[in-house]
């Protein structure tokens, strides 16, 4: 990184780490929300974007994220990084086993059986209410780290913003690496990714792997936001979101998705006083930009010149 | 012994026979061609050899080892590389971007390296990067590696592809009409490589339709005609067969 890049770089994080000092409780939350959706809409660009799969499982990743930290923490008194953890693990092992439909399956059928996994879960957490509590819902309680209490909104905002920070950038890394050339590779012509040695099944598992892993601690994050979640958090409508986000943000850019989750986050907010106006302006903005924009708005930036995501290390 | 035996290859799509009873031998440091009008099943020699086509008979060994049930990637990592007809290159990436993924195969990182910069993996991913850029420089592309691919020439992109395959220094390598869509230069150019390659022991399969380029740079040619075999032998044999000149030179 040259010193310009670093130099902004830690400007950004400076700009960062300041908000709780700066805003009220509301608005904290909604920094809060949109880092969430942050993780979210990135993991499912994955699998959606770079890997090209029309897999629909982002919120049954994002569930089994929230349930397994909320289970960890409360009903089996993990420490929570203990509990964090086994979220990624839980959604690192859901992406594999969704993969293993993708290796055979094609676009919609592949789009189908993914939604069925999802509303599977659901009817899950709903019923296995010894473990879940059912619909009424699951608590999660306070936090420490090694000792020290995440108590107030402030100390949950660095955490998150430490969380999303480490998992994104990693990701990136991991995208720019020769896995993320393999990946591309494999989306672009899998016959001529398979005659450079590439075992395209290989690819695609690990893609989904990792996708399940950054949208299981997205789910664990929103679990600790709330304090509480119950199923009907991880339906539809929730996937709905992360499609809408990652779809205006831009399929297959990593600032795409941070744009995305900020729109869509802070929006709804915004518009929350005039009933039904929300859902009206977000299937007007979800079918612009499918017409008008099918790079999202990254892209849109990126014709205007304004800045040109490399994805690659060269 | 030979690199590369075919033996008794039958493949059929539907009840259609697209090959029945090929065999052919190819040694280190030859050029093979396969020749034969449009539909003689050249393609598809090379699709069951590569992995891409599951014989219905016959055997595929590469140095004394079956591969005929393995799957394309794990044919390639014997030590064969193979070109398309249609090209397979990848438009989106850049020129170097496309290297970089054949000098991939023998990266040696861990995850947790991949994910955080560890020292090892930045390491390993410059002299990637440094290989790449060497191999572009001899190919004379050097100037436009951070050009998309899909933004150059069908000559340009053939040149990529062959180059993309030869990053891993292949024992075999398979190439579907690489000529179609060359000058004549850009042919004797081609002609010239893959003579150079056969020279330092790659055993070179070219399917081709331009017979001249065939004649010229290959040890040994193979005629084709309804998926059997209708001669085997050097250039001057295959010229001078009555069958051959019947079926195919003839009409050229």
């Amino acid at each position: 990184m040259s010193r310009g890049g670093a130099a902004a770089v830690a400007a950004l994080l400076i700009l960062l780490v300041l908000p709780p000092f700066f805003v009220d409780d509301y608005v904290q939350f909604i920094l809060d929300l949109i880092l969430v959706y942050v993780m979210v809409s990135f993991g499912f660009n994955i699998v959606l974007g770079y890997a090209g799969q029309l897999a629909f499982a982002n919120a049954a990743f994002f569930g089994l994220g929230a349930y397994t930290l909320a289970i960890c923490l409360g009903r089996l008194d993990w420490p929570f990084p203990a509990a964090l953890f086994a979220a990624a693990v839980v959604g690192g092992a859901a992406g594999l086993l969704v993969s293993l439909p993708a290796l055979r399956l094609r676009a919609y059928y592949l789009a189908i059986i993914t939604l069925a996994f999802g509303e599977l879960l659901r009817w899950t957490y709903v019923h296995a209410s010894g473990l879940t509590r059912g619909s009424s819902g699951l608590g999660v309680p306070a936090i420490s780290i090694f000792g020290i209490p995440v108590a107030s909104d402030r100390a949950r905002y660095w955490l998150f913003l430490a969380l999303a920070g480490l998992t994104l950038w990693g990701s990136a890394n991991l995208l720019r690496s020769r896995f993320g050339r393999a990946l591309v590779a494999v989306r672009g012509n899998e016959a001529a990714a398979a005659a450079m040695g590439l075992a395209p099944a290989v690819v695609k598992i690990g893609a989904f792997a990792w996708s399940g892993v950054v949208v299981a601690i997205g789910g664990a994050m929103y679990a600790l936001l709330l304090g509480r979640i119950s199923p009907e958090s991880f339906g539809l409508s929730q996937l709905l979101l992360h499609f809408s986000i990652v779809m205006i943000g831009g399929l297959g850019s990593l600032v795409g998705s941070v744009l995305g989750a900020v729109i869509l986050t802070a929006a709804p907010e915004l518009l929350r006083d005039i009933p039904g106006l929300e859902e009206i302006i977000f299937s007007l903005l979800l079918i612009g930009v499918l017409l008008f924009m099918p790079k999202g708005v990254a892209g849109l930036l990126g014709r205007l010149a304004l800045f040109r995501e490399r994805l690659y290390l060269t | 012994m030979a690199l590369l035996e075919v033996e008794g290859l039958s493949v059929a799509f539907g009840g259609l026979a697209a090959l029945s009873g090929v065999s052919l031998a190819v040694s280190a440091g030859t050029v093979y061609a396969i020749i034969g009008p449009n539909g003689a099943g050249k393609t598809t020699l090379l699709n069951a050899v590569a992995g891409y086509v599951r014989p219905a008979s016959g055997r595929i060994r590469i140095d004394g080892r079956d591969t005929t049930d393995l799957a394309p990637h794990a044919i390639a990592r014997q030590g064969l590389r193979r070109t398309f007809q249609n090209g397979g290159v990848w438009g989106e990436m850049t020129v170097l971007e496309n290297i970089l993924v054949g000098v991939d195969h023998d990266a040696q990182s861990g995850l947790l390296g991949i994910l955080f910069g560890f020292g090892r993996d930045r390491r390993t991913e410059r002299r990637a990067v440094a290989e790449a850029r060497a191999i572009l420089a001899r190919a004379g592309l050097a100037g436009i590696e951070d050009k998309r691919v899909r933004d150059l020439s069908f000559g340009q992109q053939r040149v990529i592809e062959i180059s993309r395959a030869l990053v891993s220094r292949p024992r075999i390598l398979l190439l579907d009409e690489p000529a179609v869509g060359l000058s004549e230069s850009e042919r004797e150019e081609l002609g010239a490589r893959l003579r150079a390659l056969a020279q330092e022991g790659t055993a070179v399969i070219l399917v081709e339709h331009v017979v001249d380029l065939v004649m010229a740079v290959s040890d040994r040619v193979l005629v084709l005609n309804s998926g059997q075999v209708l001669a085997e032998g050097t250039p001057e044999e295959v010229r001078g067969d009555a069958a051959v000149v019947e079926a195919y030179l003839g009409s050229a």
